[in-house]
């Protein structure tokens, strides 16, 4: 029986330094989940949802970062939304169940009746609240939260089949080569704390089999049999795959929007979609232009307090500016990322791009893109302190940090 | 006697090495590339250098303590708050350069590598008595530099051409002066260029001399001609006999192999080959016209040729990387992979071959 004393824990994983090269330039100066998407850090964004969560004891940061790259960022996160948020560094890395699983003892601490387990780049409403209630109805390990995507693109995601009626998942696979579902794992998922137990299952199971058999040198130069450690266990492949079926697991299905955020190119098409979700959830975040010393406003836009924007710039839609960013006269800016301390100089014109911390932008210079967010350079990255001079163009480009541009460049990667 | 090195900026044109290390610790011939120009400054007796920096002073700063001792040379800092140019930091470290002996003091640019004759270019300067020496060298494309006029018999300077659009000589600004001291008088502690504004100065007040470098010169700030210095680096070493040289039946000319590498059977390594500390290079490779950076692994039968495998690196069997392929730190080229002039940033792992030069981050 669900009583007001039930504790839920939620356990956003963050990832580490060396994995994920896509988020690079942006991520050659900041960790990826501290990467601004609509005017706040990527990781706020699953935080503040589980604000959400009635009952909510503690937040739980796992990723494989240096404990100072999050020091700042937590405390002050714990004192704005009034919810202890701790960031747990893995020694190495266990997987995404294996992460989890490592941590185990500060994560039932308050002895939990729940466990929300979130990755930090997955965009989406995190419908958290109403995923406690099914699963409460449900009585499984775990729900997941799912989505409906098209054929062609369910493969590059973990695809599940779950039953229409009761909502059990009834079989699992990740990325197949095959149609298997159209329905696939949003990367959201709350558990009972049996978890544990299903994951160290995993771990024993893995050791006896080390131990018991010898392959043969041909089994052994076969992938799936190259060994895996005892403590590395994958949600995926190795919880929910072997387990579907056995009314273990059942899932929950959104139908707002979802996104994966594994390149430049994508924060900035989910700082959108989040500035979309301001409109109807926190409308005073965004920009009004009302006034007559204000710019003119289109669509959603975030303008951070201490940045200066002139009345003549037209900002938006999609725009956002973070802090002390100086925006001139007869500037525009259409979806775009403005990080802290850029300057952009009169009627330079950016389009479809990111433009680096303390970069400038010369007057009537030009830096836009074609706007394809999954494309490699359809949308042009600036890295930090980039120096664009007045009246140059820069199209479907990266350009790493440090860099002057002063002559026009189109589809190129500047080192 | 003291010496300045510019050491500047962010080594953007050596990425992706330089996004591991400073430029001045890139390794060239198997040392950091400063370390070629601090060796040439002790060995005439310079006495205490000055790096002037302005990009990850820390990093510079643990390499100075673990080299200073080793060198038995004062190594210190002047840290440029915002760039200073080719001149501005010669101000900011004024006090470090002017002692009352009233010596002339090096001023050398840290992309450069050459024969560095300072012994004659101190005889040079003295023998003129100009305020200061500059070196230069004769080029074949002089219209990429700065080009100096200068009257053949005595070296005196008559005037700086930039970036000539028809010829006009062919002997440009080598980056390695000799300066007497009163030169700092005529530098203000401001963003300020040596070729532009301080040495047309000099020069039209006829106290400025360039002597011709015999030898090689090359500046090895982007990796071409880091590859095509690193050639001529290894042919004066051969010309002095170094016994650093390799040989063996597996190597062809000019090879520098650390004595800590590993190589095995049935390779063929060569020419102008550097490996590196602590690497291994597996039986039947071949490696030509490339450096090997430390704790990088060659695996069996993979091909390596005209370029740089960067630090912790592996090249997987039967992997040919070729045509300017530049692997960052921790780079991992998989079994079979081909790269034509593949640039990949580091810590990454490169599955499919890469068919014509691309970047890859």
């Amino acid at each position: 029986m669900g009583g007001s004393e039930e504790r839920v824990v939620a356990v956003i994983m963050v990832g580490g330094p060396t994995k994920g090269t896509r988020f690079r330039p942006l991520s050659l100066n900041t960790p990826k989940p501290l990467f601004p998407l609509a005017g706040q850090p990527m990781v706020n964004h699953p935080i503040s949802a589980c604000k959400k969560i009635p009952n909510l004891a503690q937040i739980y940061l796992i990723g494989l970062y240096e404990e100072r790259d999050f020091a700042l960022f937590v405390s002050s996160i714990s004192n704005e939304l009034r919810v202890p948020v701790r960031y747990l560094k893995e020694d190495k890395p266990h997987g995404s169940a294996g992460g989890l699983y490592n941590f185990r003892d500060q994560i039932m601490e308050e002895s939990p009746s729940h466990i929300f387990l979130l990755n930090c780049d997955v965009c989406c409403s995190f419908p958290l609240a109403e995923m406690l209630v099914v699963h409460r109805s449900y009585g499984g390990m775990g729900t997941i939260l799912v989505i409906k995507v098209s054929p062609e693109s369910a493969s590059q995601f973990g695809e599940l089949v779950a039953d229409p009626v009761t909502n059990e998942l009834l079989h699992y696979t990740e990325k197949p080569e095959t149609f298997v579902s159209d329905r696939i794992n949003c990367g959201v998922y709350l558990f009972t704390p049996d978890i544990f137990t299903a994951v160290q299952d995993v771990s024993s199971q893995r050791k006896d089999r080390a131990t018991l058999r010898r392959i043969s040198s041909f089994e052994a130069l076969q992938p799936a049999n190259r060994s895996l450690p005892s403590d590395f266990v994958r949600l995926d492949q190795d919880i929910l795959s072997p387990l579907a079926g056995k009314k273990q697991f059942y899932v929950y299905e959104t139908t707002d929007y979802w996104e994966q955020i594994k390149t430049p190119g994508m924060s900035l098409k989910c700082s959108g979609l989040y500035l979309a979700q301001f409109r109807h959830t926190s409308p005073h975040l965004l920009a009004s232009g009302e006034g007559m010393k204000t710019a003119a406003i289109s669509g959603n836009v975030y303008i951070h307090p201490s940045a200066k924007v002139h009345p003549t710039a037209k900002i938006g839609p999609s725009a956002s500016i973070s802090a002390n960013a100086r925006i001139g006269a007869g500037v525009r800016l259409v979806n775009c990322i403005i990080l802290d301390d850029v300057e952009i100089k009169e009627n330079a014109v950016v389009i479809h791009a990111i433009v680096g911390w303390k970069s400038s932008i010369g007057r009537w210079s030009r830096v836009q893109a074609s706007g394809d967010h999954n494309a490699k350079l359809g949308v042009t990255i600036l890295g930090e302190s980039v120096m664009v001079e007045d009246e140059v163009v820069v199209i479907n480009s990266i350009v790493l940090p440090n860099k002057t541009m002063n002559v026009s460049v189109q589809e190129e990667i500047i080192l | 006697m003291k010496a300045l090195i510019l050491v500047g900026g962010f080594g953007t044109r050596l990425r992706p090495l330089t996004l591991s290390v400073p430029k001045p610790l890139v390794d060239f011939g198997n040392k950091p590339m400063i370390l070629h120009q601090i060796e040439a400054l002790k060995a005439i007796g310079v006495t205490e250098v000055v790096l002037a920096i302005n990009y990850q002073p820390e990093v510079m700063m643990n390499f100075l303590k673990d080299f200073e001792a080793k060198l038995g040379i004062k190594i210190t800092c002047s840290q440029e708050t915002e760039p200073l140019g080719t001149a501005g930091p010669l101000a900011l470290a004024r006090d470090k350069l002017i002692d009352d002996s009233g010596e002339p003091f090096f001023v050398l640019n840290s992309d450069v590598i050459s024969e560095y004759p300072l012994k004659d270019m101190i005889e040079f300067h003295k023998s003129h008595g100009g305020e200061a020496s500059i070196m230069v060298t004769k080029v074949d494309e002089p219209s990429k530099y700065g080009v100096v006029i200068m009257e053949e018999s005595t070296g005196k300077v008559e005037r700086f051409v930039e970036k000539p659009k028809i010829f006009v000589g062919n002997k440009i600004n080598a980056g390695i002066y000799l300066l007497n001291p009163s030169v700092l008088d005529r530098i203000e502690l401001r963003p300020t260029s040596i070729e532009k504004e301080v040495f047309p100065k000099i020069a039209a007040e006829k106290k400025l001399y360039a002597m011709v470098l015999s030898g090689f010169w090359m500046d090895i700030g982007q990796p071409k001609d880091y590859i095509t210095g690193l050639r001529l680096y290894l042919d004066s070493l051969r010309k002095q006999s170094s016994p650093l040289l390799a040989s063996g039946t597996n190597i062809i000319g000019n090879v520098l192999v650390d004595e800590t590498a590993k190589i095995g059977e049935g390779c063929l390594i060569g020419p102008d080959v550097a490996i590196g500390p602590g690497c291994v290079v597996e039986s039947g490779v071949r490696l030509s016209r490339c450096t090997v950076m430390r704790g990088v692994r060659i695996k069996k039968h993979a091909c390596v040729s005209g370029s740089i495998i960067g630090w912790h690196s592996t090249v997987g069997q039967w992997a040919r990387a070729e045509n300017m392929t530049i692997l960052g730190e921790d780079v991992h080229v998989g079994d079979e992979v081909y790269s034509n002039g593949g640039v990949v940033l580091p810590h990454k792992e490169i599955k499919s071959s890469i068919l014509k030069p691309e970047i890859v981050m």
